[in-house]
């Protein structure tokens, strides 16, 4: 019987070409560009135009010897943060400058992956800076990146319930329980979620408290009195009447909806709230005050935690030098200028603050700056994405903290952080 | 390709003895037709999957922190270990068997009922079965968006539901939330399985039943189940599968906080997050050693067959 | 047998419990993608205040768009090449005798089994050495071998219960190979095709891990992975608006995709060959 069954025809060469031919499709990616140089950079998107405004300004500038591209990465930091090391963890050479969260520069030195800033780029991007920025950006002593941009929290108030602004936590919660006594909204906004934002409200707590999360030298849980002095805040907060009933999943914006919805009384959150509360809700608006963050210790003014992006430099780029230069244009008085008023991110730069065209963006602009020249910064660690999520996990949720033992697991669970010892939850 | 398949009925009986040590040239060519059809897709997973798999392995026995990498050290099994003895291990565990268990065994339920209302349902057959298929082909994070934005107090419709607390974050509730959400967007996979199985029970071996007096509830446990009992096999092997592997709907809707994370969520975090690829390796292993043996359970312990297997070598 | 009118009423109520369960969150999705931004916040199922806004949005830069060209070519490739390889394979599996056999289906099933979460990187590493990252051969690849043990494990089963004598009695009336094959085999192959097909295709749509760890700018982003780099007015403002738009626009596709598909599937399940 002839062996029909070969008729089949053998699969493997098909197999073979729609591989080869595949790869070949994906090979045809462009040719790199031996001209100018292209500099990667690599930031969050931004909708309202400023970044790309900045590209195209420095690219005019550079006179020819660099354009810059603007590669997008995800809008959350966790996702920014993922694409950027898992590429620089590949040695991706396609990535010049890097925008970076304030938290993430000792963990990206200490791994590697980023450039020292040395010599007249060092000079030039610390004068004229903001204290606050440039700590975030330095670690072991050298500095690794340029601060770009910069943010702070304010207390946001109504004038009409409230005549005077609480200079205390303490006499924020009084007046917010007066408040509701009387029937009038009285909530006090703050992000209770378990994310990076409420390790921000621990630190800042933690801050103007006198104390902090690590030993000057980054080695040890410091912690202590001022800890349980702040843990005890946020639990009065959370089981008081002052509390939203949704604190325990807010973030930011969750506690501007909540402010614009006339339910709340007072608001600590960023200065994106102000522009938003004037196009949302103009008649409340009329009443929309701001004061700087309560004090923990009457007479002691409050440090409260920045953020903001740095900007530095892939140490796996081709092209360190161009890329140096074009993030120190990136970030230049102009361009941070413009990211302030068309994007509304605070500048790092301080003497921007007293620029009439900032003060009228932001009628608020010498709050924040002395905000930012008094500002607590987050552990500068390598580990701090662990700290981070152990603090988290810690005062999570606000309501069930008792303060003496979330101190001491804390403090633990910071030990084993440090050492990179055990898993996170 | 007619050839080989002339006799199928030979195939099912002991080979005579004349045939003894030799294959024949037939037998031959069928086994040389077999490896050459499933070549493709062997080449493809094994080209794709050997060195991650393998590596992955290799990763799990080294502390690795990619932020210290110059600290790189073979370190045996002591990552397992960490792992083992961690709190956070068995709380995702725990997490993980809950809502496996319980979502698995209400989509097999709600999946037969909608089989069966795929399959009898007298008129309106392509609106229903297109509104059930719906789920299952939304974007998983996509529906997990909707039922967070529907839980979260003030923006959802469901958030008054259980007395004005916020579900999602007690841990309890929000594994309730969690388990909706699975099942919501996975019954349909199960009901499109069942439905197949659904469809091999012959009308006749129905009828019969019905003749013989057997109500229809009767008629369903006796007749219908029994012959479906493949299918059925079938479908929970692979939704356990998954479930075990549960990621999508809890990143949406908790991120894992409140002790509501699952072994994926915990090797996502000590993967991506903690940046610790020693020990997100040696998660990722035991979590697929854990699978591993759902699938040896279904496939030894409750003959869930191997489509195939029955045909003699 | 006549369909009494109180069995009309119990089909009835069962289908309209059964669209009501299935619909109503995308119904949800379908009202925040038209509520303004403004009312988002306001608890109620219907926009109170409707609004085009959030799909002009969506719609103003390529990016969206490039993204949704993204998902279906990806998708569609994939399914296409892993039912073709699957139908090999599972016809293999369930017709022929060979060894080895169970070694494939123990392979495919460890693949199945493997946490995706540690296998992103090196594949990531192995994509950028070979040029394939952010390309779309760089998703369909992993698509095809991620979608395979479905594909095998399910038209295994589905060819195993095809009868394939009748092909030879086909024959025996007179048909050629040809006619046997496409007029009695392919009908009853096709249900379990086309279900396998929508299986994996919504497996590839779904998909978020690979999407975001193996593309880096639209050339080959899909919708998932897209919905992560949407912005709102400022830093903290989530764009659940855009996203919700977002949401009902991939959904469509799928609408279509299963409201075509449904009706050869569950009719050629069906039919049964084996009755009468």
């Amino acid at each position: 019987m002839p062996d029909r069954a070969l008729r089949v025809r053998n699969p493997l060469p098909v197999v073979a070409v729609v591989v080869i031919g595949l790869l070949l499709a994906a090979c045809g990616g462009g040719a790199a560009s031996s001209a100018t140089p292209t500099i990667n950079l690599y930031i969050y998107p931004d909708g309202s135009g400023a970044v790309q405004q900045a590209i195209d300004t420095c690219n005019a500038a550079s006179g020819g010897r660099y354009q810059i591209s603007y590669q997008t990465l995800p809008t959350g930091a966790d996702g920014q943060r993922q694409q950027l090391v898992r590429r620089l963890a590949a040695h991706d050479s396609s990535m010049d400058v890097l925008a970076l969260d304030v938290t993430w520069a000792p963990e990206f030195a200490q791994a590697g992956w980023i450039l020292e800033w040395t010599g007249a780029n060092q000079t030039q991007a610390t004068t004229g800076t903001l204290q606050g920025p440039l700590a975030t950006a330095t670690y072991n002593g050298k500095l690794y990146a340029a601060p770009f941009n910069s943010n702070t929290q304010l207390l946001w108030y109504r004038s009409d319930l409230v005549p005077t602004p609480p200079t205390t936590w303490a006499e924020m919660i009084n007046m917010s329980t007066a408040l509701a006594q009387q029937g009038k909204p009285h909530y006090i906004e703050i992000q209770g979620n378990q994310y990076e934002g409420i390790t921000v409200w621990f630190n800042s707590l933690l801050a103007s408290a006198g104390g902090s999360v690590l030993t000057p030298d980054g080695s040890a849980p410091s912690l202590g009195a001022p800890a349980i002095t702040a843990l005890t805040t946020m639990q009065q907060l959370a089981t008081s009447v002052a509390a939203d009933p949704s604190l325990s999943v807010q973030m930011e914006n969750d506690n501007r909806l909540a402010m614009e919805s006339g339910t709340a009384a007072f608001e600590l959150n960023y200065p994106f709230v102000y522009p938003s509360m004037k196009a949302d809700k103009p008649d409340l608006f009329q009443n929309f005050k701001w004061a700087p963050w309560p004090a923990v210790t009457a007479g002691q003014p409050a440090h409260v935690t920045i953020g903001g992006i740095n900007l530095a430099v892939s140490a796996y780029s081709k092209h360190s030098d161009l890329a140096f230069e074009a993030a120190l244009c990136l970030r230049n008085r102009d361009n941070q200028l413009v990211g302030a008023i068309k994007g509304g991110v605070p500048p790092s730069l301080s003497d921007l603050y007293t620029d009439p065209t900032l003060i009228a963006a932001y009628p608020f602009a010498a709050e924040i700056q002395a905000s930012l020249a008094t500002a607590a910064v987050r552990p500068l660690t390598p580990a701090y994405q662990n700290l981070s999520i152990a603090i988290s996990h810690a005062v999570s949720p606000p309501s069930s903290i008792n303060p003496q033992s979330a101190e001491s697991t804390m403090a633990s669970e910071l030990k084993d952080a440090l050492a990179s010892k055990g898993l996170v939850p | 390709m007619t050839a080989v398949l002339d006799d199928p009925v030979e195939r099912t009986s002991p080979a005579p003895p004349a045939k003894a040590a030799k294959l024949s040239a037939g037998a031959r060519a069928e086994r040389r037709l077999g490896w050459l059809l499933c070549a493709p897709a062997v080449l493809i997973m094994l080209a794709v999957t050997a060195y991650p798999i393998g590596y992955a392995l290799y990763l799990s026995v080294q502390r690795y922190d990619l932020r210290f990498p110059s600290e790189a050290k073979f370190v045996g099994l002591s990552n397992y270990g960490a792992v083992l003895s961690s709190p956070y291990w068995w709380d995702a565990f725990e997490n993980t068997m809950i809502i496996a268990v319980v979502s698995v065994a209400i989509e097999l339920v709600l999946g037969m009922a909608l089989a069966i209302v795929m399959h009898r349902t007298i008129f309106g057959r392509g609106l229903v079965r297109t509104s059930i298929l719906i789920p299952y082909g939304i974007v998983t994070v996509v529906g997990a968006f909707s039922w967070q934005y529907a839980w979260t107090p003030g923006t959802g419709y469901l958030s008054g539901l259980l007395g004005g607390a916020v579900p999602l974050t007690d841990r309890w509730q929000a594994i309730a939330v969690i388990i909706l959400a699975e099942v919501w967007k996975t019954t349909p996979f199960m009901a499109l399985l069942l439905l197949a199985g659904l469809a091999l029970v012959s009308e006749d071996l129905q009828k019969a039943a019905k003749v013989d007096g057997a109500s229809g509830w009767q008629r369903f446990r006796y007749v219908t189940l029994p012959l479906m009992k493949p299918a059925i096999l079938v479908a929970l092997l692979f939704r356990s599968l998954d479930a075990f592997r549960i990621f999508d709907n809890i990143f949406v809707l908790t991120s894992g906080g409140h002790n509501t994370g699952s072994v994926s969520i915990l090797g996502y975090d000590n993967l991506f997050t903690a940046l610790n690829l020693g020990i997100g390796s040696a998660i990722s292993v035991l979590i697929f050693i854990c699978v591993a043996v759902i699938g040896l359970l279904f496939i030894k312990g409750f003959g869930a067959a191997a489509p195939g297997s029955d045909l003699r070598d | 047998m006549a369909v009494t009118a109180r069995q009309k009423a119990g089909w009835a109520t069962a289908n309209t419990v059964v669209v009501a369960l299935a619909l109503v969150p995308v119904l949800w999705i379908l009202s925040l993608s038209f509520k303004d931004p403004t009312t988002i916040g306001d608890g109620s199922f219907w926009p109170k205040q409707w609004t085009l806004q959030n799909y002009r949005g969506i719609f103003k830069t390529s990016e969206f768009t490039r993204a949704l060209v993204n998902s279906i070519g990806i998708a569609l490739i994939s399914t296409f090449v892993a039912v073709l390889f699957a139908s090999m394979a599972a016809y293999a599996v369930a017709r022929l005798r060979f060894p080895g056999k169970n070694v494939l289906i123990g392979m495919s099933l460890l693949i199945a089994m493997f946490p995706a979460i540690s296998l992103v990187t090196p594949l990531f590493n192995i994509e950028r050495t070979l040029g394939l990252f952010d390309t779309w051969a760089g998703l369909i690849i992993p698509y095809v071998t991620f979608g395979l043990p479905l594909a095998i494990y399910t038209l295994s089963a589905f060819f195993r219960e095809i009868p394939w004598e009748l092909e030879k009695a086909a024959k025996m009336d007179g048909a050629s190979p040809f006619q046997a094959f496409t007029k009695v085999i392919a009908p009853l192959a096709a249900p379990g095709m086309f279900t396998t097909a929508i299986l994996v295709f919504i497996l590839c749509w779904n998909d978020f891990l690979f999407a975001i760890s193996l593309t880096s700018t639209t050339r080959a982003r899909t919708v998932p992975a897209a919905i992560g780099f949407f912005t709102g007015d400022s830093q903290f403002t989530a764009p659940t608006g855009s996203i919700a738009a977002a949401s009902v626009i991939i959904t469509i596709p799928i609408i279509v995709f299963v409201l075509l598909f449904q009706r050869k599937i569950v009719a050629g399940l069906t039919s049964g060959a084996v009755k009468g």
